[in-house]
């Protein structure tokens, strides 16, 4: 942290909340020369507060505008404002709300480049990382916001630069100045004249409406504020109000032990704990910084790639062994397998064929067995029924396996598919014995037979009658010849054997 | 924000550090992976002589049932040569037997040469080849009866497996013989081969 005076460069490093011993650089040679020095080992990043007389301030109500427009307009207000110094800022305080909400912005700049450029230069030739460059003036907003007061004229005091008085109107920031302060004169008196002062140039200026009254608020030290509040009384223009400097750096969470009312240490801990966006450093001052930030983003992103890798790697680590234990376990369920295979076929008899071929061979003997039945099992039936039927003779049966799609079908011999059934076809051939000439009864008489058969499991179908009684059939008959022709018939059988 | 040639000593390190790590990190990363693959490789083939162990072993127990269940029906049909060449040697001597019973008045036989036997019905035969040596009959008989005593003598009294395919029987033309009937039967000696066993 680097506070800049007029005459004096403070130097002190801030980390949670505490500083180190400050170090004073004055700004001459040997000065320069010790500031260098102390540059060279430092290598984190640089805030520099600049408390400088030459400061200066414009309120501006500039048309409200974006992106190129509104940049060009603020660049050229700089450039007339200020063109003689590369340390200058815009800032938007509010947007009207009247008119053509016209915004209300805020120019300012340190004006003598000359006091602040030769620090920079030394801290670029040592590549210090610079992250802005602050005025006190613009880092107070914070402690203001939360008294409640329209006027404000914030007073803090630095043993090298003097008496700073930061004019808010309405929380915005208008106006600043520093008062060096007379080494004859004490700080309360010093304190009550200057606030007088101002509160005349902000009426001169019209910063401050006459019916209004100006509240001076004052950083300081509980000692000093029991002889402030001796000398200095409010009337109806001005009133005075006091803020403790150990009770505000309390506030701001500073660890700082304040022995007096200098206000050095409290900014610095302001600005270090919230810096604010704005300030007056260019792209050229920070170069160093953004190099800084980019080797920090690399070796982010070198710890976020070495840390993805890792899971990576850890995750497939863990998977390949999990698959390794599950290898070994199949392994092992394998032997076992292995050895409960072996010790089965162990157990089985040496056979000239395989247990399937065994199967094979029986099953195709058991199919084929089913398929070409046995003379005596096809005939056994026919043979009984015949007995019931004397009369009947047989004069020529035959026989021959075949398949059929259903036994009651007269499907002839042929090769069927793997759906049909076996079964055997049986051709009879007969006569009547003792035939009389009586159709009609020798008709009833093989009907009967046929139904016997039927009933035995057999399938008939009568294949020529004595008589065809049929529509379509022919009749014809000699009633002189006293001979009566034989009764002879022929039946189509079908036998199937039972599953 | 404009980097210039100047500004890479400055970032040097931080790129070195960045593409080491890239490196070292790519290389682990690529490493691991192969272990994982050849992880991957070796349970895969696990996996797969597990499955083939399991099928080993049913096929072990599908071969013990078999063998229970079949073993005794087999080594009959190998008994009766019917697993194997055709023993027309057999038959005949058989044949022979059968008419010196005197089970028919009399017959005569033809045996045709062995060719595969082609089944009107599909059938499973798995190893085995099926061969039928077809054989005609023509017997003279006194009754129905004497042909049925004849096809179970021919069946229990012959190591074979005789199939009757068809058979005609009528009455004897010349009623002054003692031949009542004529049979003309026709049928085959099925014979099983194992082609896997020379």
């Amino acid at each position: 942290m680097l506070l800049l005076s007029a005459a004096h460069c403070q130097v002190c490093t801030w980390q949670q909340g505490k500083f180190s011993a400050a170090e004073y650089f004055a700004d001459h040679a040997e000065g320069h020369k010790a500031f260098a020095a102390r540059m060279k080992i430092c290598r984190d990043h640089v805030y520099l507060l600049t408390d400088l007389v030459e400061e200066d301030f414009r309120h501006e109500t500039e048309p409200h505008l974006h992106g190129k427009d509104r940049t060009a307009v603020i660049q050229r207000k700089l450039e007339q404002y200020y063109r003689n110094t590369p340390f200058r800022q815009a800032l938007t305080l509010q947007r009207r709300k009247d008119g053509r909400h016209d915004d209300e912005m805020l120019f300012s700049a340190l004006t003598h480049p000359e006091l602040i450029t030769p620090w920079l230069n030394i801290m670029a030739e040592n590549c210090l990382p610079l992250a802005g460059i602050y005025s006190l003036p613009n880092i107070s907003v914070p402690l203001v916001k939360n008294i409640s007061s329209d006027y404000l004229l914030l007073l803090s005091w630095n043993k090298f630069a003097g008496l700073r008085q930061t004019y808010f109107d309405r929380k915005m920031l208008r106006f600043s100045r520093l008062t060096p302060i007379d080494d004859n004169s004490s700080f309360s008196t010093t304190v009550g004249t200057e606030a007088v002062r101002s509160q005349q140039y902000l009426k001169n200026l019209s910063m401050l409406s006459p019916e209004h009254a100006l509240n001076v608020v004052i950083i300081c030290h509980a000692n000093d504020r029991i002889e402030l509040s001796k000398n200095l009384h409010d009337d109806s223009e001005i009133h005075y109000t006091y803020l403790d400097i150990q009770e505000l750096g309390g506030q701001l969470k500073s660890k700082t032990v304040y022995p007096d009312s200098d206000t050095t240490l409290l900014f610095l801990h302001l600005l270090a704990s919230h810096p604010p966006h704005n300030n007056y450093a260019t792209a050229e001052h920070t170069h160093f910084l953004r190099l800084l930030t980019i080797r920090h983003a690399l070796l982010g992103l070198s710890a976020t790639l070495a840390a993805a890798s890792l899971l990576v790697t850890a995750a497939q680590i863990s998977e390949g062994y999990s698959l390794d234990e599950e290898s070994q376990l199949l392994t092992f369920k394998t032997l076992l397998l292995t050895k409960q295979t072996r010790e089965l076929i162990n157990t089985l008899p040496i056979t000239s064929a395989s247990a399937t071929d065994m199967k094979t061979a029986v099953l195709l003997s058991r199919k084929l067995n089913h398929v070409f039945p046995s003379p005596q099992s096809l005939l056994e039936g026919l043979g009984q029924t015949l007995e019931d039927f004397p009369n009947i003779r047989i004069n020529k049966i035959s026989w021959q396996s075949g398949f059929v799609e259903s036994v009651a079908g007269t499907t002839p011999p042929q090769k069927m598919s793997a759906g049909t059934l076996p079964a055997q076809i049986i051709l009879l051939n007969g006569e009547l014995e003792e035939f009389s000439g009586d159709f009609r009864s020798a008709l009833d008489h093989l009907e009967r037979f046929r139904q016997a058969l039927i009933q035995r499991g057999y399938s008939v179908t009568a294949l020529t009658l004595p008589l065809d009684i049929s529509s379509q059939g022919n009749i014809a008959a000699d009633t002189c010849d006293g001979n009566i022709k034989p009764a002879t018939f022929s039946l189509k059988i079908l036998w199937q054997a039972a599953t | 924000m404009n980097i210039h040639r100047t500004d890479f000593p400055h970032l040097k390190w931080s790129l070195l550090i960045l593409l080491s790590v890239f490196c070292a990190g790519g290389s682990i990363i690529i490493l691991s992976h192969l272990f994982v693959t050849h992880a991957q490789t070796k349970q895969i083939h696990a996996q797969h002589q597990l499955n083939d162990s399991r099928k080993l072993l049913a096929s072990a127990i599908q071969d013990q049932e078999n063998i229970k269940a079949y073993s005794f029906e087999y080594i009959e049909l190998v008994k009766l040569n019917i697993i194997g060449d055709d023993q027309r040697l057999d038959w005949i001597e058989g044949l022979e037997k059968i008419h010196q019973q005197h089970l028919v008045v009399d017959f005569k036989y033809a045996l045709a040469p062995q060719h595969p036997y082609i089944s009107p019905t599909p059938l499973d035969s798995g190893n085995f080849g099926l061969n039928m040596s077809d054989m005609t009959l023509q017997l003279d008989l006194l009754h129905e009866g004497q042909l049925i005593s004849f096809f179970n003598a021919l069946h229990s009294g012959i190591k074979g497996w005789f199939i009757l395919d068809h058979c005609t029987l009528e009455r004897s033309a010349n009623s002054g013989s003692s031949t009542q009937l004529k049979a003309d039967c026709g049928g085959g000696w099925l014979t099983l081969k194992n082609s896997t066993i020379k």
